[in-house]
């Protein structure tokens, strides 16, 4: 008679987790939370509102705990912890997205290049000390030459030189520099528009200058609707009488413009039109001396080796 | 509005850095405003649903003449000062008698707000059951068909989702999962679930829209003989029994803002956020595509259509004991073939 008993016992300690709904629960794991979307059953509503309540969170909370035990574990210092895939309920944010930080000269400088950036250890070892040291900073490294306890001066160097001063003028002058840079940077990306604007900003600049680039200024150029009136825009004309020296320098202006697109030309034929960029060739064959110098080092080289000859006879 | 500081020294840097915009963001911090005319029954409400929210929550226990729906500015001031992004406002009128306004800030500035009456309250102190320990995560729930359908519901489940759970976080300790946040809608009317289209909704009268059950448990688990334990649940308080009053919606281009998904990094994607997986990547159009490596096929070892004629050249020796291994394995099919048809 007590083994029903006992049988009733271990059926209720074992009571099932399985959860049968009409509709399958719906759980966002990743906010902990279980959405039922059954309708409510009214006459349990009725009846008995606690105790139904209870119940219907009972089975989504066993809904819930079974897809939190069914994901991935970790073992970390204060014990298992459960690794929870991203939510899939969307909530608005508290704040707009970080914005990107504008790269500095030196990083847009790198990514043109490809350089990567390398990771500096703020210890450097130092052989004579046999013991890592800072780089910079109390007993940096970078003040090895000030401290040092003698030092070589150039016997041309002035009488009141001092190179513990210099060496540390240098230094001063190096971090002068670097913060110099960091502010330039921080301007530069405080004037920084979105490439949208650049974009608009230049377009603007080029429509500015078509329009100004007729005889009359864009006076006779048939308007178009909605185009605004130019400001800022005058004709300026040369007096009709100036001094022989002005003429004579706004002259040599224009011819030295055409002076240099020619030479532009002849070096461009130079470089591209040939198979040899003779150049190029000379520049290499002369090791950089250039075609006169190295001509004339050869003229001299066999007058000696001639020289040379006559000599051992 | 406020200035923006600079930071005269390191600690106050760090405190305002903390204050920036993150891309993947903390819990919000949520103000519990008392507003100039309030019940006993209304701030123990605030102080239990405070109890829950804890440490994300500030109290500003003094009167405050506000008007959420009339004139939000002051909330955005509080919100700019604070750095919180939620409020739980009470307030009883003639009119509203025992109310909270839950509102919601993105950037500072009002997103949305829903106000809800109080019809019914239990407190935790009557409940003689085990408390769960404060700043603990709560599990929530929410049951009804209209947490799907209704604009309402809908924004009351992301309103108290927000308030409770929207933090998102990678992992969690399962047994520090001490308590549930369970809300359940009413039965409605059918009339009125049919007719839920977001156009009827925002001249429906709120009187008509079901009542809310928040109710607080404990959980246990018990084991069950299998792995998943049986989860038993405790009453732990508060409950509480809310209408539904009026409602401000969040404005389109706001909302479009503050949904905004931050770009995942290839990296992370490709760790699968915690696993890791190779030769996946993300394409442009957002599907996810994977590579495979096949190694060199031996084309000595490919199956080709078998013919009587050519299978007793090349098999006729191998047919006796003396089989290697592969070559049996190739040779697999025939002698079942063979059977099928005796």
């Amino acid at each position: 008679m007590d083994v029903s008993n006992l049988l009733a016992a271990q059926a209720s300690k074992f009571q099932s987790v399985a959860v049968e709904k009409d509709t399958p629960l719906d759980v966002d794991a990743g906010f902990l939370t279980v959405t039922d979307l059954n309708p409510i059953d009214e006459d349990s509503y009725r009846s008995n509102l606690e105790e139904f309540l209870k119940s219907t969170a009972r089975d989504g909370i066993q809904a819930l705990v079974a897809a939190l035990y069914e994901l991935p574990t970790e073992s970390s210092i204060d014990g298992p912890v459960t690794k929870l895939p991203p939510p899939t309920t969307q909530l608005p944010r508290a704040k707009p997205l970080p914005k990107p930080k504008p790269p500095t000269k030196w990083e847009r400088f790198a990514a043109a290049k490809g350089i990567q950036k390398k990771r500096r250890d703020r210890k450097v070892w130092d052989e004579e000390k046999q013991e890592w040291v800072n780089r910079w900073g109390r007993d940096g490294k970078n003040k090895e030459t000030e401290d040092q306890w003698i030092h070589e001066v150039k016997a041309n160097a002035d009488v009141d030189f001092d190179p513990v001063q210099a060496a540390r003028d240098e230094r001063k002058s190096r971090v002068a520099k670097n913060e110099r840079q960091r502010l330039q940077n921080l301007a530069r990306a405080q004037t920084a528009q979105s490439e949208r604007e650049q974009r608009k900003i230049e377009l603007e600049k080029t429509l500015a200058a078509t329009r100004t680039s007729t005889a009359s200024m864009g006076k006779f150029d048939r308007k178009l609707e909605g185009d605004k009136k130019m400001r800022g825009m005058k004709r300026k004309f040369d007096p009709t009488e100036m001094s022989a020296e002005k003429e004579k320098q706004a002259s040599l202006a224009v011819l030295s413009q055409l002076d240099g697109d020619a030479k532009r030309a002849k070096i461009d034929k130079g470089a591209g039109d040939e198979v040899v960029n003779v150049r190029k060739a000379i520049r290499a064959v002369s090791k950089g001396k250039g075609g006169v110098v190295s001509g004339r080092e050869q003229r001299k080289g066999s007058k000696e080796s001639g020289k040379g000859k006559r000599g051992k006879r | 509005m406020l200035q923006t500081v600079k930071p005269k020294n390191a600690r106050s840097k760090r405190a305002l850095e903390a204050r920036e915009p993150k891309e993947v963001e903390d819990q919000r911090k949520a103000i519990f405003v008392h507003g100039m005319k309030t019940g006993e029954v209304v701030d123990k409400v605030m102080k239990e649903m405070m109890a829950l929210k804890q440490p994300h929550a500030i109290s500003f226990s003094e009167k405050n003449a506000i008007r959420p729906f009339e004139d939000p500015s002051s909330l955005e001031f509080w919100a700019h000062k604070n750095d919180a992004s939620m409020f739980v406002i009470s307030q009883s009128t003639k009119k509203r008698p025992a109310g909270i306004i839950i509102a919601r800030m993105f950037d500072s500035k009002l997103l949305d707000m829903c106000e809800l009456g109080i019809e019914r309250f239990v407190s935790l102190s009557e409940f003689k059951t085990p408390k769960s320990s404060p700043g603990h995560k709560p599990m929530l729930h929410f049951a009804s068909e209209l947490f799907d359908t209704h604009p309402r519901y809908m924004q009351l489940k992301s309103l108290l989702m927000d308030l409770f759970n929207g933090e998102v976080i990678d992992s969690i300790c399962l047994p520090g999962l001490e308590h549930v946040i369970s809300v359940t809608v009413a039965p409605s009317d059918a009339s009125q679930t049919s007719s839920a289209l977001p156009d009827d909704t925002r001249h429906e009268d709120p009187k008509n829209l079901p009542n809310v059950h928040l109710r607080t448990y404990t959980v246990k688990l018990t084991p069950s003989g299998v792995r998943i334990p049986r989860v038993q649940l405790t009453e732990m308080g508060p409950f509480v029994d809310f209408s539904l009053r009026r409602h401000q919606e969040a404005d389109q281009d706001m909302l479009k803002a503050a949904t905004k998904k931050p770009k995942l990094k290839r990296q992370d994607i490709e760790k699968g956020l915690g696993k890791k997986k190779k030769n996946l990547e993300v394409d442009q159009m957002g599907d996810l595509r994977g590579r495979i490596h096949v190694a060199k096929q031996d084309l000595g070892k490919l199956q080709t259509r078998k013919m009587k004629g050519l299978k007793g050249q090349s098999s006729e020796g191998d047919e006796g004991a003396g089989t290697s291994p592969d070559q049996s394995e190739v040779e697999d099919t025939s002698p079942r073939k063979r059977q099928k048809r005796g």
